[in-house]
């Protein structure tokens, strides 16, 4: 079984002014997102920057989990179908988990195999990333949105530490 | 590595409650498409499976049972299910109980409809859902971690994502006419559809596949990702772009999106190969798309019908979609192109089909 190198781990804590570093650290503002991709984004640029790492290397895999997804955007577009017959456009993008994996390809400059994948069972989901992905490695994140937002990113590369 | 193969395929879709009866549709010329209403006098096509008196709940787990049951997948009961879906249970959803669950949870309760016994995935790429559900179980199944795996697509009506879909203005308001010289937008579909994968030898073999996400257009292809697509998919299939004799292409009837996936494959394919759609047939059923299209693809092959447009066909592309199946059909790459920048491909080998 191949070994694995955690580079970075970047906990779930998330600051209050977690928006506006988000910001400062971006080049270019994030824009209709939505508050879940922010997190995720949030979340990802920090695993990133822990790592020494300015964005993913080619080949590598993204993948983000959550237990509920985008579920404000998905609140406020089931609102929207309800008083004006079908939600507005960018809400119900903002709704769309893979307009998540979008932004995050977008802000961290990268292109590859990105997913959105649910396991109860973090354990499982780590085994199926490190199966699927080559020697760039991986970059997994848990984020759920909620009274205490949660952006947990890992960022780990085959083979044992030196 | 160990192989993996298509063991089973179920499907119900607006062609019928199964298979047979999808490839007896066809082989009539298809069905047609009922009005979906929208808001209040306003309706848009769609590709409905049979409606039924049940409630959203019953009928979907009607039709969960029947499509994992013709895959052949419960016999396997202790496999990975990995659930592919875009609008998971909003349907039920609609009708109060709004945010009860969590979207794990809606997964892990197609399991207990299914009495299934192993571990329970869930992926939720847009459009491209059920090709890397297929992708993350072929990788579970080449590893060892598992010898059996059901894919299973499930995309069943609901106001909501009809209403984004036409907030978009990607929907037809006549019919989808995937490469078609009136083609003017979508028409969505339901779909539950069931890949039963296997260490076991079968006729159809899973050589490889691959996911690209391209930003560059949240909302649409990008021709060089489809080209990285096909490449990827196919030096991880171990074959060469000549190998391929069919591709089965997400081209649902945008007018921009099948110009941008036909200049993405010609830029991977000296040479094109056959080109089918069968978005025409049941519609775009999204999440499940990749799952559905695969079964109905292979159903066809073996049964000798082949879904042959029945449209003028737009000239300007000079490409036409294949009104036979090819003399040769042993490899055919199966794409599916997605919201949120995504492009999937799996390569499949009919072993039947001589070398």
């Amino acid at each position: 079984m191949t070994a694995w190198r955690t580079l970075a781990h970047h906990n779930a804590a998330v600051p209050d002014d977690w928006r506006e570093r988000l910001i400062a650290r971006l080049p270019e503002r994030p824009r209709r997102i939505g508050l879940w991709a922010e997190l995720a984004l949030h979340g990802a640029r920090s695993c990133l920057d822990a790592a020494g790492e300015d964005t993913l290397p080619p080949g590598a895999l993204l993948c983000v989990a959550s237990l509920r997804g985008p579920v404000e955007a998905t609140r406020a577009a089931m609102a929207e179908r309800a008083t004006r017959g079908s939600p507005m456009p960018f809400t119900f993008l903002q709704s769309q988990p893979s307009q998540m994996l979008a932004a995050l390809c977008q802000h961290l400059h990268w292109g590859g195999d990105a997913r959105f994948v649910l396991s109860r069972d973090t354990q499982a989901l780590l085994r199926l990333v490190q199966l699927e992905c080559g020697p760039a490695g991986l970059l997994l994140g848990r984020v759920d949105e909620g009274a205490v937002p949660h952006s947990e990113w890992w960022r780990m590369v085959p083979g044992a530490a030196a | 590595m160990n192989e993996v193969y298509v063991a089973g395929r179920g499907l119900a879709s607006a062609l019928g409650a199964d298979l047979a009866q999808a490839v007896e549709a066809l082989r009539g010329g298809g069905v047609p498409t009922v009005d979906f209403e929208t808001a209040p006098g306003e309706t848009t096509p769609f590709f409905a499976i049979v409606p039924s008196d049940e409630d959203w709940s019953t009928r979907a787990r009607r039709l969960v049972r029947a499509a994992a049951a013709e895959s052949g997948a419960l016999q396997a009961r202790d496999g990975t299910l990995f659930v592919a879906s875009t609008s998971f249970d909003m349907g039920r959803r609609e009708h109060g109980d709004a945010f009860a669950l969590d979207i794990q949870e809606y997964s892990e309760r197609l399991g207990e409809w299914l009495e299934w016994r192993g571990p329970i995935l869930t992926v939720c790429t847009a459009c491209t859902s059920a090709v890397n559900a297929l992708l993350s179980a072929s990788a579970l199944l080449r590893a060892g971690d598992a010898s059996d795996a059901l894919v299973l697509g499930i995309e069943l009506s609901n106001q909501y994502t009809v209403g984004g879909f036409r907030s978009m203005q990607l929907l037809s308001p006549t019919q989808a006419q995937p490469f078609g010289a009136a083609r003017n937008g979508l028409v969505l579909g339901e779909a539950v559809a069931a890949l039963h994968l296997s260490n076991r030898p079968a006729r159809w073999r899973l050589c490889g596949g691959a996911n690209v996400v391209d930003a560059s257009d949240p909302a649409g292809a990008v021709s060089s990702a489809v080209a990285t697509m096909c490449r990827q998919a196919l030096t991880r299939s171990a074959l060469m772009a000549s190998d391929i004799d069919l591709v089965k292409l997400q081209a649902a009837g945008s007018p921009h999106n099948d110009v941008t996936e036909l200049a993405g494959l010609r830029l991977a394919f000296e040479r094109l190969p056959a080109l089918v759609s069968l978005k025409g047939w049941f519609g775009h059923t999204l999440g499940a798309a990749g799952a559905a299209e695969i079964a109905l693809l292979l159903a066809c092959i073996e049964a000798g019908v082949w879904p042959a447009p029945d449209y003028p066909l737009d000239r300007t592309l000079e490409a036409s979609l294949a009104c036979s199946a090819p003399p040769r059909l042993r490899h055919v790459l199966a794409s599916i192109l997605g919201f949120g920048g995504g492009h999937a491909a799996v390569v499949l080998e009919d072993t039947a089909a001589s070398r």
